[in-house]
């Protein structure tokens, strides 16, 4: 599998994550876009809206995982119209793996989506590099996902209230951030509910210190 | 290069697999029009295709539009074509020199891919390049006489060859004037260095 | 020859020019640019700032190019990367968008360029190294995007690229503010712009500044001109006749005057 950056392309060295709790979900990343050694943009949001109530994090090429989410995006404006209502966010997974699996050859892109609908409520898909789909209750990934692994194993707890798992995800993504020189600048947060999305701002000065 | 009222063209006349030298006599710079010329450096394959190229697409205008190409048009025209073969390049640069229906000096340069340098003073292309950048830098002045951009351009040309291992074997210089075309053929060292 | 009517590349001498390069013929350099450019929002507008030296490898091949390149009357791209693809890719979108408006009746906006270029470029995977700094002035107000050559795209209120864009970088990071007043903006630019131009070898010459508001832009071309070359203190002209010639042949041009229209009218 050739999943390796072309000479000079815009890379999301990244830590990105999605966790449910009871009425929702909460999506999360740091703000750093590099190429080589230099930053970019260093307040990057990498939480992209794909439908009214369906984000996705997005992870590895910035142009690769930006062409995806914008294919994607168009897909669910579609099925929206003409289906007369709201898409799933197993669907919108769907039409991501599709994508990424059928060009894994031609992409490096590391995607969560997850959002909020009437018949599952909160949901968590992981699609990691190949191309695979995997339903999961909390998702970690990009480059500074390695170093929080076990923090999230050990402090993630099912049916956690809206601000605890708020919580959760911005120390996570604050460790990896402190640990991995790809990821930093600041928090970006997005709670999805049925009552809407809410996007919340973290300031690099304003970190979790642990 | 560019002269008061006037523009002057000039290349060598060496053909040359690497140090090999072929012909003495492989000409360079094309008319487009009478007062439009162009010379054409790189491979001597695509120099050949490329002229005869232009001369079909410059006929083609000619009949079409019903009127003689302008060298801002002919240098876009030559750009485009360069351009549609981005990803599989003729190896040609060429330089296009002419004077337009106002009679008003233009000269400019392209890389292999069809970018224009539109210059007001003086542009060189081919293996001599590095040399002639030197040379036209110091030699070049504003309104020269056509009589004296010849010995600047020829003069300018003769030094950087001289220094080219790769050029060489005679030069050809023609000096465009709303008038006429004057061509010649300069006198230069006629051997390659015993190297 | 190939006698295509459709557009399009053509890769017609691409299996003899790999060929080629295998038994070792070294293919002349595309002219690239060797950039700062720049862009920043202010209150009310867009400026965008760049450099005007074109290189060649080592050499200075065009020391006063022009690299803002128009895309729509409320739309200007500056372009840095390979020389010809910044110039191409800006003219074929510019067209696109001409249409585009011809058929919707509608100004343009920044985000259909922006999504024009990206697609375009994604397409190419990077073949077509045009690195794009993109300002417009639109119905939703200023707007600012960076598009690299893979296709990615960033939207920022002060950006940079091109080799320089490092040292312009660090100028807007120290001077920026939040609504700036337009004079501040073009000072602002002007002098990440100059930082490029004197710290990077890839940026020379002068500064050329666009400013774009709404229902109106300007091209300052030359802006700033940092690098003027001092007079000749000495001619090199030659005599007449320095020159050894072995062969002249005139050949005299007629000048053809447009006489009056014939008279058609009995």
């Amino acid at each position: 599998m050739t999943t390796v950056l072309k000479a000079g392309e815009v890379d999301l060295g990244t830590t990105i994550m999605a966790v449910e709790f009871a009425g929702g979900v909460v999506v999360a990343a740091d703000s750093r876009t590099t190429t080589g050694a230099y930053i970019a943009n260093r307040v990057t949001d990498k939480l992209t809206k794909v439908h009214d109530r369906i984000y996705c994090c997005r992870s590895g090429s910035a142009a690769d995982t930006q062409a995806v989410a914008d294919i994607v995006h168009y897909y669910l404006q579609l099925y929206s119209v003409q289906h007369d209502e709201a898409p799933t966010t197993r669907v919108a997974a769907s039409l991501f793996q599709e994508l990424c699996y059928k060009n894994k050859d031609n992409l490096s892109a590391g995607i969560i989506v997850a959002g909020w609908d009437a018949q599952h409520g909160g949901q968590v898909y992981g699609i990691p590099l190949g191309g695979s789909l995997h339903r999961q209750p909390f998702a970690i990934g990009g480059s500074g996902s390695t170093y929080i692994y076990g923090y999230c194993d050990s402090a993630y707890r099912e049916n956690m209230s809206r601000d605890e798992c708020v919580e959760f995800a911005k120390n996570a993504v604050a460790l990896a951030m402190a640990r991995d020189g790809s990821s930093g600048g600041v928090i970006r947060l997005a709670v999805i509910t049925e009552g809407g999305v809410e996007r919340l701002f973290v300031a690099g000065s304003d970190l979790p210190r642990k | 290069m560019v002269g008061k009222n006037c523009v002057a063209i000039a290349s060598d006349k060496r053909l040359g697999m690497q140090a090999m030298t072929i012909s003495t006599e492989f000409p360079k710079v094309f008319p487009a029009t009478e007062r439009t010329y162009y010379g054409l450096a790189g491979l001597a394959t695509d120099v050949q295709t490329m002229s005869e190229l232009l001369r079909f697409k410059v006929n083609m205008y000619k009949m079409r539009e019903e009127r003689t190409i302008q060298p801002k048009t002919f240098a876009h025209m030559l750009s485009s074509t360069l351009y549609e073969r981005r990803f599989g390049p003729y190896f040609t640069e060429p330089v296009v020199a002419g004077l337009d229906d106002k009679n008003r000096p233009f000269i400019c340069a392209m890389d292999l891919i069809g970018c224009i340098n539109f210059a007001k003073d003086f542009v060189v292309c081919g293996t001599a390049s590095p040399n002639l950048y030197g040379m036209c830098e110091s030699l070049w002045e504003p309104d020269l006489e056509p009589e004296d951009l010849f010995e600047t351009i020829s003069q300018a040309l003769i030094s950087a060859v001289d220094r080219d291992a790769l050029s060489g074997w005679g030069a050809v210089v023609h000096v465009i004037t709303p008038e006429r075309v004057v061509t010649r053929t300069l006198k230069t060292r006629q051997a390659v260095c015993l190297c | 020859m190939s006698s295509k009517l459709a557009g399009g590349f053509s890769f017609d001498n691409h299996v003899r020019n790999a060929a080629l390069q295998q038994k070792g013929l070294t293919l002349p350099k595309a002219v690239k640019t060797g950039t700062t450019i720049a862009g920043v929002i202010f209150k009310d507008g867009i400026v965008l700032g760049a450099d005007t030296r074109a290189t060649e490898g080592p050499i200075v091949a065009d020391k006063n190019c022009e690299k803002i390149h128009y895309l729509a009357p409320n739309m200007y791209c500056c372009g840095a990367g390979t020389a010809a693809d910044t110039e191409f890719t800006t003219a074929l979108i510019a067209s696109q968008l001409e249409l585009h408006r011809l058929t919707t009746g509608r100004e343009s906006r920044a985000v259909t360029a922006m999504t024009m270029l990206k697609q375009m470029l994604f397409k190419y995977q990077g073949h077509i190294g045009a690195a794009l700094v993109l300002g417009g002035y639109d119905c939703t107000g200023p707007q600012l995007f960076t598009i690299y050559p893979h296709g990615s795209t960033d939207k920022l209120p002060y950006v940079t690229m091109g080799s320089g864009s490092l040292a312009a970088m660090a100028v807007f990071e120290a001077g920026w503010k939040r609504d700036m007043e337009r004079q501040e903006a073009i000072d602002l630019v002007r002098a990440a712009i100059e930082s490029g131009i004197f710290n990077d070898l890839g940026s020379g010459s002068n500064v050329d500044i666009c400013v774009i508001e709404k229902g109106k832009h300007e091209m300052l071309r030359n802006y700033a001109r940092p690098n003027e070359r001092g007079q000749k203190e000495r001619s090199y002209r030659f005599a007449r006749g320095t020159t050894d010639v072995l062969q002249t042949s005139v050949r005299s041009l007629v000048t053809v005057v447009e006489g009056d229209q014939m008279d058609t009218s009995s």
